[in-house]
């Protein structure tokens, strides 16, 4: 069967990030650990991201906010604006733009990250200098992803809604206290686990994507340029993809 | 000269297996349809200093990666001291990587370290239980040995290429390997940087008296650091002989090298 | 090495923060679910829960005090839920509380109210099942508002035919028309009030002397023996009697009087014609009647307003369907 070049790079693609991901797998939970390289990409993935995440968060929160109010008010349902806000931006608005954000600061700096060290045989020399470089390159940056991803957008959502709170006071006077009530109030358990838990896939998918791109980078500094390009495209794809399939499965559980 | 001097005999180099430092026979490699290396066969003595000398694609760096078992052969046996290094386990060829070095074409000093930190990163990594006060020591010890001891809390990109290249050769020191393997030292220097590296390259010889195996293609680096040059062709080991007497060879293959 | 060192710290404020937003937010979740905290069961049985789900709110005289913890079948027309209350309440709620199902604001989410009786009662206790009260659906106020409608029409109709009957019938007016009729009336009336309080006077005599009778045996027998009295008493009731006859006969006069009136009009003389012929009356009684109109007018103002409600629109417009399908129906058989 001779399928179309196109097709075939993709179906190949799609097999190699598989098989990079069973990899990672296979070498994640066997010794040696890697904690304090964890623990610095840890600092570099989640708290250096943190500025970049918190403004994006406030300005949608407030934007948000803003822009529902004219609908709102027309329906003579002003006074839920915090409940219709909250909801919106715990369950799908604050993870999904923060992963995207994420996914192009994060899986950028590591396709780059790990695509230079590729072309500069710095992967080579830390095998030759007794190091499993994808312990210590890819697996710590998954895990590192993965972990600080969820409290990334768990602090993004918190920002987003005081950026909403201020929102609300723009044009009305709401109390922070009555605010946080009604948010609460319209909230549930279904609302935000499963919004937390697809945030784990979120990151786990931007870091091996990135880690996946910048370590299969071809030789040349316009090698390093396309794998970080590419990281950002498949990563936020990923991310939609994922948020699609989440969505799917807590309806099927009955979450919804 | 007559051909049959220059044309190796594998089996003969090989059978004193103890004295040699690294010994390959019947390597094959190849890469999809690309067959780089066919029935290559080399035996390193200790303390001996040997370049690859061939043209670019033809399998040098390959071949270097192989014996640092970067790259699995195909088929074949490389023997560093006496171990198969396609063979043993992960930790036995990290305990043998660390009698290794390895100076790199790109130098591949990791970027987000410093000097310093680039030069205790193999210390750490092999499990050598050292003070920190005697890793600083070895840390200005190997600088000093290439004479950039003032850089040693600067970042690689702020230093120039000859530099980071001295650098780069501090961390290989810095284990005290017997074996340095040296992927093309001097290509992007300038000739007077080059001399430096090769000047260098040739002391470390004589203080710590290594076994080098050195991949070039500039002639000048080859004449000043090797007792035996091997030249490889077509995946084989062409010929293997001095310098002096490979200058005089009428063969083409080899003659194209020295002109 | 002290860059490290302020790494792992901003790192690790970094992550507890994020940790402690999202413990908070769950707790916080949480205490409006009554997941944590001192909670207690009761319960109530329902023929039909109208879509109320576990979670739903529950309120006790519209204060939040739990939530609905899960919704049991017990059998095919009973169904329990159960719900969580906090403990505070304990001291509150009473076995006779009433416990019905309404909904939050116009389409929010189904809530359980429970509403102090007036009696007082027993504490309820963990596990008790409370009452339960059927509530007012929107379902059932239209079916109700249906059957109401078609009483209404049923109702107008009937006014309808007993107004133009009143508009019909001659007699009737005549007789509203003749002022001396009433004074007779009311003459004979008194009459026989008088007369029946004459008999009510005799009969009580009568039962006073039963008594005595009953009382003293002694003269029992010279009563009894007493023509003259008997004699009297006979003459009484034959009294009564005629007293009688003459109500019937005052009431056949009536009936004549009335016959000889009708006839008056239809020949077209006497007093009565005459005042036929009085437009004056005519007027007043058109008034009156259009008086009557403005009613039904104003009724049937209202029944259209209610017709354009929004809310009640697709019933009326199904009402309208199901006329026209009649009519239809009925002109098909005619022809």
């Amino acid at each position: 069967m001779v399928l179309p070049a196109e097709i075939r790079s993709f179906l190949s693609e799609a097999g190699e990030l598989s098989r990079f991901t069973g990899r990672f797998f296979s070498q994640a939970f066997r010794p040696r650990y890697e904690l304090y390289e964890f623990t610095r990409q840890c600092y570099l993935i989640g708290y250096s991201s943190l500025p970049l995440i918190g403004l994006t968060s406030f300005i949608m929160g407030l934007v948000l906010t803003m822009q529902l109010r004219p609908s709102m008010v027309d329906y003579g349902v002003e006074s839920e604006l915090p409940s219709i806000v909250g909801i919106a931006i715990v369950r799908e608005i604050g993870p999904v733009i923060s992963a995207l954000i994420f996914a192009g600061k994060i899986g950028s700096s590591i396709g780059a990250e790990l695509g230079s060290m590729k072309v500069t045989e710095q992967i080579d020399a830390m095998e030759v200098s007794g190091t499993n470089p994808f312990k210590y390159l890819v697996v710590t940056r998954v895990f590192a992803a993965t972990l600080m991803l969820p409290v990334l957008i768990i602090l993004g959502d918190t920002i987003s809604l005081y950026g909403s709170f201020l929102g609300v006071n723009i044009r009305g006077t709401t109390s922070s206290h009555l605010f946080w009530t009604q948010v609460i109030d319209s909230l549930a358990f279904s609302d935000v686990l499963p919004a937390f838990i697809k945030t784990y896939f979120f990151g786990f998918a931007v870091g091996i994507i990135g880690c996946y791109k910048g370590y299969n980078s071809s030789k040349g500094t316009e090698g390093v340029g396309r794998s970080a390009n590419s990281a950002v495209v498949v990563a936020s794809v990923m991310v939609f993809v994922i948020d699609l399939l989440a969505v799917q499965i807590t309806d099927l559980l009955g979450l919804n | 000269m007559p051909e049959e001097a220059t044309i190796v005999q594998s089996d003969q180099l090989i059978s004193a297996d103890t004295a040699n430092a690294v010994s390959i026979l019947h390597l094959y490699k190849s890469f999809g349809n690309n067959h780089v290396l066919i029935d290559f066969n080399l035996a390193i003595k200790k303390g001996e200093s040997v370049v690859v000398l061939g043209k670019s694609g033809s399998g040098k760096s390959v071949l270097i990666k192989c014996i640092i078992g970067l790259l699995k052969p195909d088929k074949g046996t490389i023997a560093v001291f006496g171990k198969n290094v396609s063979e043993i386990k992960e930790e036995e060829l990290d305990k043998l990587r660390a009698k290794v070095g390895f100076l790199f074409q790109s130098n591949a000093l990791y970027d987000s370290m410093t000097v310093r930190e680039n030069l205790e990163f193999p210390l750490r990594r092999h499990w050598i239980k050292v003070s920190q006060v005697e890793v600083n020591k070895m840390v200005l010890e190997a600088l000093d040995d290439v004479g950039l001891a003032h850089t040693v809390d600067m970042m690689p990109v702020e230093l120039s290429g000859g530099m980071r290249k001295r650098i780069a050769l501090a961390r290989t020191l810095i284990l005290k390997p017997e074996i340095i393997l040296y992927d093309e030292p001097t290509t992007g220097l300038d000739p007077i940087t080059g001399k430096e590296i090769i000047d260098l390259m040739n002391d470390i010889q004589e203080k710590y008296n290594t076994t080098s195996l050195i991949i070039s293609h500039d002639m000048n680096c080859v004449r000043m650091t090797s007792d035996r040059v091997v030249i490889l062709v077509e995946g084989k080991c062409y010929a293997n002989d001095t310098w002096d007497r490979l200058q005089q060879n009428k063969d083409p293959k080899v003659k194209q090298f020295f002109e | 090495m002290p860059r490290k060192k302020i790494n792992t710290i901003k790192l690790g404020a970094f992550v507890l923060t994020g940790l402690l937003a999202l413990v908070l937010l769950l707790y916080m979740i949480g205490k409006n679910q009554n997941l944590f905290g001192s909670t207690y069961v009761l319960k109530a049985r329902f023929e039909n829960i109208q879509g109320l789900v576990a979670g739903n709110n529950v309120r006790y005289a519209g204060i939040q005090t739990g939530t609905v913890k899960v919704i049991n079948i017990v059998d095919d027309t009973t169904i329990e839920i159960v719900m969580l209350i906090e403990k505070r309440m304990l001291k509150i709620i009473r076995k006779n509380a009433v416990v019905s199902i309404g909904t939050d604001g116009f389409v929010g989410n189904k809530v359980v109210n429970i509403s102090p009786a007036r009696q007082r009662s027993d504490i309820a206790q963990e596990g008790d099942i409370l009452l339960s009260k059927k509530s007012v659906a929107t379902d059932d106020m239209l079916q109700l508002l249906s059957k109401t409608n078609t009483d209404i029409s049923v109702i107008a109709a009937e006014l309808k035919t007993t107004v133009q009957r009143i508009n019909q019938s001659d007699a009737l007016w005549s007789l509203l028309n003749d002022k001396s009729i009433p004074q007779n009336i009311r003459l004979a009336v008194a009459n026989i009030r008088s007369a029946t309080d004459k008999a009510n006077n005799t009969v009580a005599s009568f039962q006073a002397v039963a008594s005595d009778i009953q009382q003293g045996k002694g003269s029992v027998g010279t009563l009894l023996k007493d023509t003259v009295f008997a004699a009297n008493l006979n003459e009484a009731i034959l009294k009564i009697k005629s007293v009688g006859g003459q109500a019937d006969s005052l009431l056949y006069e009536i009936n004549t009087m009335v016959a000889g009136i009708k006839e008056d009009k239809d020949n077209g003389n006497g007093t009565l014609h005459a005042l036929f012929k009085d437009s004056g009356i005519v007027i007043k009684l058109n008034a009156s009647l259009d008086n009557i109109q403005r009613g039904t007018d104003g009724f049937n103002q209202n029944m259209e307003a209610l017709k354009h409600n929004f809310l009640f629109r697709g019933f009326f417009k199904k009402k309208a369907k199901q006329q026209e399908k009649e009519n239809k129906l009925k002109n098909t058989a005619s022809q």
